[in-house]
């Protein structure tokens, strides 16, 4: 699982506590412990709590580098669930390591908190009853399942206000897309997918903005996406959705990386919209082309901490993103 | 195949992320392009808002200003002010390479012809070339003497009207909106002789701000707040728009403005009327300027015998600020040795309406006072009987809640919590929440937010002509009071609060200023 991060916030530790073969109400007092009599943790501005779920300890650090990152835009308590391998024994046991930190950004310190619960036995099949008690009052829960996609009836999206997975990280097949999709029924899903696909998105929208050229997006011809299989079809699935485009003009084609270009006309001229990434720089191309008209190109550079980024962003939002289930949903057809 | 497909003939972009709010493809004319508000804030925000993806690709910047310079040294010089001044980065350079072509500049004095024939060609190019579609917003970054030059310029040129109905043009103009009530009424005139008035967005960069707005939020979005916000519960309320530095380098630009003029006419009259108003019924910029000049209404015009009772105006002297030691008013650059000009003003203002009524607002600024801060003090009244004995409550304050505008942006609240021990005893303390904390993301800055806005058509954050009006009507009475009548000037140490006739304005209705 690819987990790309910015530059390490500053982070220092108030306070930290690890035991092993614990119950979840001796690390709630462990936690609330901590905090007493610490002046930097006693105020607490929290937005949400955040679970992850993940499967090794490596995982879970990796996890939570992206997470103090977050902190600085949605400071929340993090319980980081570690799925821990079947050892053979079926008895639940419990392995916690709990701090409590500062981050400091722009002269200011945010009091964080952070919990990794390593889970074996039964009780990793009842990963809901972890979250519960250690939830903030009346704050949303976001569960962000880093390595796989949940199954609809998996117990711990009762838990949950909203999901975040990454359709990428079981390989875009098809299946991936169908179980976000059924996700959606259950509970508000973030695709990281979907918000790794958002610079392309704002790009290629802003080629339509005014009078000049959103006409051409009435007499759309031809749209041509390339890349991967799974972001060439949710961004096609978005296009469609969008424009209520019918299956035949929509061509797609693998490549390394993404690329769009929609051909439409407008009172008798052709315009051609594309936006391209070429070769390995972390740049997008944008060109609007139009007969006996504007001609131009823009260079849209994007930013390495996407991870960090998007998961800020998708966590903006805690309803269901409609836009998105469309797009899911177009995607799935242009794939049948 | 041709595909008629209905999402697009609505009037948004149909592909758009509603919560982005891209501007529309335009040409941003910059009227005082080679100067200082150009390169140290709008030159930054239009980097911002490139690098934050809102710029179309159909947009350009057009300079206007007396330097000779041409296009690629317009661009350089830009990319190189705003790098000095923080911006550039790797992201940066793909932006100002993407510039190259959609920024042009023209030399030319305001009052020559040849100044706005040779701008609408550049328009005309522009429209053609990068699809612009013949959509304009200028801004007045020029001195204010010039404004009617340039104003009349537009308009002589058929530049001041869109040429569709698709097609907008809007023009921004800088404050000061006129010197007095009367140069603002023929500032108006003038411009409302070229522009309509949904044409014009006047900029006070206060309410670019992301807590000037967080104000209407905690206002009208919480419903523990709002019911409180009345005569019934609030005693008095308190403004607070201090500054540390002295004039600097502006000393013959503030002999001319004051703080008054300078801060008063403008960043307070809009912190006041956002503090006073009435919830708006729509959240849109009619609905929210409506109520806003509702409010400033509502505000008591000062006959000259109460400004010498409830205003208070002071020049600064000598004294230490924050470790270090600074010279008095009349010694800066710049600055008549006699000057009589306020650096200081301490006011109190009675509100006449249901919501306010005996309710008095006071209000103070200044420069070289210990430190930065814009507040807004809401103090409670006092609970109509404490059921404790004196020694049990003789710690305790009347409750209030305080919006921090800057710095340090968010609310604390005052209550009073009893202190733990074996005895009974009740003391006042402070909650803090930290706008900051809450959401440390990167908010916008003020012109970058400004700017999106008046490409967008938004003008909610914009002053409307009669505001201007209204506010110039407030203040006014004092400057005609402080021009003929005998009005005391006093003066302050600088690194204090202010004068001590400003505490004794305070005193004489049993009151005391907050330390902020």
């Amino acid at each position: 699982m690819e987990v790309v991060t910015a530059p390490s916030v500053s982070l220092s530790t108030i306070g930290s506590w690890q035991a092993e073969g614990v119950r979840a109400d001796q690390v709630v007092s462990a936690l609330s412990e901590l905090r007493r009599h610490e002046e930097r943790a006693a105020t607490r501005t929290s937005v949400m709590t955040l679970v992850i779920v993940v499967r090794t300890p490596e995982e879970a650090q990796s996890h939570l580098d992206v997470v103090r990152h977050l902190g600085a835009r949605h400071p929340s308590r993090t319980l980081v669930l570690v799925f821990c391998d079947d050892d053979g024994d079926d008895e639940s046991r419990m392995d916690a390591d709990v701090s409590v930190s500062a981050i400091e950004r722009g002269g200011r310190q945010v009091a964080v908190e952070e919990v990794v619960l390593e889970v074996r036995g039964q009780a990793r099949y009842h990963l809901d009853s972890l979250v519960r008690p250690f939830a903030l009052p009346d704050l949303p829960i976001a569960v962000w399942v880093a390595t796989d996609l949940p199954g609809r009836g998996d117990p711990l999206l009762t838990a949950a206000d909203r999901v975040v997975v990454d359709t990428r990280v079981v390989g875009y097949k098809r299946d991936a897309l169908n179980t976000a999709y059924s996700l959606t029924h259950r509970v508000a899903v973030t695709d990281l997918s979907w918000w790794r696909l958002k610079p392309w998105r704002n790009l290629f929208a802003s080629l339509f903005e005014g009078h000049v050229y959103r006409p051409f997006l009435r007499n759309v011809q031809h749209l041509e996406v390339s890349g991967h299989a799974g972001p060439r079809h949710l961004f096609a699935g978005w296009v469609v959705s969008r424009l209520d485009l019918p299956r035949t003009v929509v061509h797609l084609d693998d490549a390394e990386h993404l690329s769009a270009k929609l051909v439409a006309s407008h009172e008798g001229r052709r315009g051609s919209f594309a936006v391209e990434r070429k070769g390995d720089e972390r740049v997008i191309d944008a060109s609007v082309e139009i007969e006996a008209g504007p001609q131009f190109q823009q260079k849209m550079q994007f930013g390495e901490d996407w991870q960090s980024r998007a998961v800020a962003d998708a966590l903006s939002h805690m309803g269901h993103n409609e836009t998105y289930e469309a797009a899911l949903e177009a995607a799935l057809r242009l794939l049948r | 195949m041709t595909f008629n497909n209905a999402a697009a003939d609505e009037d948004v972009n149909p592909l758009a992320d509603p919560e982005e709010r891209p501007a529309p493809p335009a040409v941003f004319i910059i009227f005082g392009a080679s100067g200082d508000l150009t390169s140290r804030k709008l030159m930054p925000a239009i980097e911002r808002l490139a690098l934050r993806r809102l710029l179309p690709p159909g947009f350009a910047v057009v300079g206007v200003a007396r330097t000779e310079m041409n296009d690629d040294d317009f661009r350089e010089r830009m990319r190189e002010l705003v790098e000095k001044g923080g911006g550039g980065g790797a992201e940066a350079r793909h932006v100002w390479d993407s510039f190259v072509g959609a920024f042009r500049y023209i030399a030319g004095d305001y009052d020559d012809p040849d100044t706005f024939e040779r701008l609408k060609d550049v328009l005309a190019e522009l429209d053609n070339e990068r699809g612009t579609a013949e959509n304009r917003l200028y801004y007045l970054a020029t001195p204010p003497s010039t404004f009617p030059t340039v104003i009349k310029g537009l308009a002589a040129h058929d530049l001041n009207r869109p040429t569709s109905d698709d097609a907008f043009v809007r023009i921004v103009i800088e404050k000061p909106f006129g010197h007095d009530l009367q140069t603002a009424l023929d500032l108006d005139a003038t411009v409302h002789e070229a522009f309509d008035e949904s044409q014009v967005y006047r900029i006070d960069h206060y309410l670019g701000k992301e807590t000037v707005q967080n104000v209407l939020a905690l206002r009208f979005a919480n419903a523990a707040f709002e019911p409180t916000w009345n005569r019934r519960y609030i005693d008095h309320i308190q403004i607070t728009v201090a500054e540390s530095i002295g004039v600097e380098h502006r000393g013959s630009f503030y002999e001319q403005a004051g703080a008054l003029r300078d801060i008063v006419q403008n960043h307070v009259m809009q912190v006041l009327s956002m503090t006073l108003m009435e919830p708006p019924v729509t959240f849109d910029a009619d609905g929210i300027r409506d109520e806003k000049v509702k409010a400033l209404k509502a505000v008591e015009i000062l006959t000259p015998e109460k400004v010498k009772q409830q205003v208070v105006r002071a020049q600064y002297a000598r004294g230490w600020v924050g470790g270090d030691e600074v010279i008095g008013y009349r010694e800066e650059e710049g600055v008549n040795p006699h000057s009589t000009t306020e650096t200081y003003v301490a006011m109190k203002l009675r509100v006449d309406n249901w919501r306010w009524a005996g309710v008095p607002v006071y209000v103070r600024t200044g420069k070289r006072l210990p430190k930065r801060v814009t507040e807004v003090a809401l103090q409670f009244k006092r609970v109509p009987h404490l059921p404790f004995a004196p020694e049990m409550v003789k710690d305790l304050e009347a409750d209030s809640i305080v919006l921090r505008i800057q710095p340090d942006e968010g609310i604390t609240l005052r209550f009073g919590a009893k202190v733990p021990g074996q005895a009974f005893r009740v003391r006042s303390v402070s909650m803090d929440f930290f706008y900051g904390a809450a959401f440390l993301e990167e908010t916008p800055d003020a012109y970058e937010r400004l700017l999106l806005d008046a490409l967008i058509g938004d003008a909610t954050l914009f002053i409307r002509s009669d505001e201007v009006e209204q506010a110039w009507h407030i203040v006014d009475p004092l400057l005609q009071a402080w021009e003929h009548e005998d009005v005391p000037l006093a003066t302050y140490e600088s690194g204090t609060w202010g004068p001590g006739e400003a505490d004794d304005l305070m005193a004489a209705d049993d009151r005391r200023w907050r330390r902020p």
